[in-house]
């Protein structure tokens, strides 16, 4: 998803989830979130809000950073 | 209390509501209105029921899903009442002189739901910060 900037915010979230031996379904139960929300997050076709961004880094003990990243991306066609 | 999973849920909440469409229609063929209402208070029951016991998780992105909706439609719904009341009216004459009063429903209707949204919008505002000139 872009932000106003007009930057890709992406993430890493099935390559924690994968180190950490989750599947969606406990992570998003750790989250206390659908597994739907997860999928969409991994997908990128959903920001989550800072405070359950700040839970999954929590989870997989790392800095809000390593999971969220921002990708410099230019206009789209 | 054992819970259940969604889809067991989404199956009793299609039965539910099968359940009260039918009752309703033998109460309208039967006009019987203590019918329908029986039909609908157990139907409201059972579906009350059943979510309690069912694991439905509101998260964020279904509260974000069901905001847009909600903006979506009534995006769509207050124009349309209003232009449909605004045609109403222009048609009205002749033997036609109901749609007028027709007209004036919707009108009412459209102004209602526009009220109702900008007191929901300052409401909303005052609650998430906005609205002050401090700094």
């Amino acid at each position: 998803m872009r932000n106003e900037q007009g930057s890709l915010l992406r993430n890493k979230l099935k390559v924690f989830r994968a180190m950490h031996d989750l599947t969606q379904e406990q992570l998003a139960d750790k989250l206390k979130v659908s597994r739907q929300t997860v999928i969409a997050i991994e997908n990128n076709k959903n920001l989550p809000s800072l405070p359950l961004a700040f839970k999954i880094a929590g989870i997989f003990n790392v800095q809000i950073e390593e999971v969220f990243f921002q990708e410099q991306g230019g206009k789209s066609k | 209390m054992s819970v259940m999973d969604i889809k067991r849920y989404r199956r009793i909440r299609a039965a539910a509501v099968l359940f009260i469409v039918g009752i309703v229609a033998l109460a309208a063929f039967q006009g019987s209105y203590l019918l329908a209402i029986i039909g609908i208070l157990t139907g409201m029951l059972l579906l009350s029921s059943a979510r309690l016991k069912a694991k439905i998780t509101l998260d964020e992105r279904e509260q974000a899903i069901r905001e847009k909706a909600a903006q979506a439609t009534y995006a769509i719904f207050a124009p349309t009442i209003g232009i449909g009341a605004f045609f109403l009216i222009l048609s009205a004459r002749g033997e036609f002189l109901y749609l007028e009063a027709l007209g004036m429903v919707l009108a009412y209707l459209a102004l209602f739901l526009v009220t109702l949204y900008a007191i929901s919008y300052h409401f909303f505002n005052r609650k998430y910060g906005g609205g002050g000139d401090e700094e």
